[in-house]
């Protein structure tokens, strides 16, 4: 119960100040918009080209959109020297860290809310409920993997340069299964479900990987 | 030094056996040869990421130098053996299946390729953190992370599509290659095995002497520190003084 309010805590304080502040979200707003129409021009794409090439389109601009907001999760904490602050604080770093990811999670999951809809006004991307569903299921798994990265990478020299390096090929199997289900989903497959299934079990085992590391990475 | 020597010699039978022993492939003709020592490079490959996870548990649960040092030498072999298997891959997949990206990025390949990506951040978290205890918890995570990451990516692909060839050794009803070939994969395997170890013995070494070098350091300095008329005093002396 107290990890859990810990938890809602730190993710709550992580929210607050990014709604007061209102850095990193119009930062990456901009950016989602800017990869969407440099995809629609380096890609020429048309009418028929366009549903065909948006899962991969959709895919790598999440990834590199979650790669700039993981990292900004601890960048931010390590300028203001705050986060040692926090693990001196009976909290225990395992809850510190499952509310850092969870705030990140909220984080991305905005920028999906920007990147669909704009993928679908640019690109002419057709959407479903399943697309939503399954980028968020992604989202989850993504999101502890990222944080615990960049909580990782945010220690050393170059994180700009360790957290893609560390993150990227952890989330190939996101990639991999989630990619499937969207160009199922948009190429009008009949609706399977087995693959919001195997991501789920994904997040589930990753979130829980990623709470046992988290105890080393962050032990100061 | 004599196992090393043994190991090359080890090296030069198995290759010895490669080229003039096993028979040619029917279908495949010559190209099929480079098959015993992709297969080995990847088994040493998978061994070597195994006793990186392995020494990287060790090093989270008791800590020490030891269990870490293993697993930098095991990592740096294990990268080595990685773009070998991969390398060799390629050129034995190009004649044989023309290079189509579909078919090219199976399981194998893609974990195979995702294990080196690994083994290369671990690596790079050695470099970039700083040194000593931090820079050892932070790849050791990484290490077993990466550990549990492979066989999902390999899991997920397969899922959705593979080409590489069954299980040739382990099929039912016996292997089904010809004898003379199954010598030269055992042969070949444990040549490459040995000399797998051997290098990762040899780096254990390297990363021994280095520790052992810069502990002297810390303790050279340490010393000079303290010493009477050493920077440290003088350092005082011209502040106070």
């Amino acid at each position: 119960m107290r990890f859990i309010s810990v938890a809602l805590a730190v993710a709550g304080k992580d929210l607050r100040s990014e709604w007061r502040g209102r850095e990193l979200l119009p930062a990456l707003a901009q950016f989602i918009i800017l990869a969407v129409v440099i995809a629609n021009f380096a890609f020429d794409l048309d009418l028929t080209t366009g549903p065909r090439l948006s899962p991969g389109i959709l895919w790598l601009v999440l990834v590199f959109a979650g790669l700039v907001a993981f990292g900004r999760t601890f960048a931010a904490e390590r300028e203001q020297a705050s986060l040692e602050a926090m693990l001196l604080t009976p909290a225990g770093p395992t809850a510190v860290f499952a509310g850092k990811a969870l705030a990140a999670a909220a984080l991305l999951a905005v920028c999906e809310l920007v990147l669909l809809p704009a993928m679908a006004v640019f690109l002419g991307s057709p959407l479903s409920p399943l697309v939503f569903a399954t980028v968020l299921l992604a989202t989850v798994g993504m999101a502890a993997l990222g944080c615990l990265f960049a909580a990782l990478a945010a220690q050393t020299r170059a994180r700009e340069l360790l957290l893609p390096v560390l993150a990227m090929p952890l989330w190939i199997p996101f990639v991999v299964v989630g990619g499937r289900a969207v160009q199922a989903s948009m190429t009008g497959a009949p609706l399977n479900l087995q693959p919001l299934a195997v991501l789920l079990d994904f997040d589930v085992l990753f979130v829980v990987v990623a709470s046992l590391a988290a105890r080393f990475v962050l032990d100061e | 030094m004599p196992l090393a020597a043994l190991a090359v010699a080890g090296l030069l039978i198995a290759g010895a056996m490669i080229f003039l022993y096993a028979p040619e492939d029917d279908l495949q003709g010559q190209v099929q040869r480079i098959f015993y020592i992709h297969v080995s490079s990847a088994v040493a490959a998978f061994i070597c990421f195994g006793i990186v996870a392995g020494a990287s548990l060790l090093h989270l649960w008791r800590g020490g130098l030891r269990a870490d040092r293993l697993g930098r030498a095991a990592a740096l072999v294990g990268l080595v053996f990685t773009v070998n298997t991969i390398v060799l891959g390629i050129i034995w997949a190009k004649p044989i299946w023309n290079w189509d990206p579909s078919q090219t990025w199976d399981a194998r390949f893609t974990s195979t390729v995702v294990l080196g990506m690994v083994y290369a951040g671990y690596l790079m978290v050695r470099k970039f953190a700083p040194p000593g205890p931090q820079a050892m918890r932070l790849a050791s995570v990484v290490g077993i992370i990466g550990f549990i990451d492979v066989p999902v990516v390999y899991f997920s692909v397969r899922w959705w599509r593979t080409l590489h060839p069954g299980t040739v050794l382990g099929a039912a009803g016996g292997p089904a290659l010809p004898p003379a070939m199954l010598y030269t994969v055992f042969i070949t395997l444990i040549a490459v095995l040995f000399f797998a170890a051997v290098l990762v013995a040899i780096r254990y070494r390297i990363e021994w002497e280095r520790d052992e070098k810069a502990a002297r350091a810390a303790a050279a300095s340490l010393e000079l520190a303290q010493s009477p008329g050493g920077p440290g005093e003088r350092t005082s002396s011209l502040d106070w003084g």
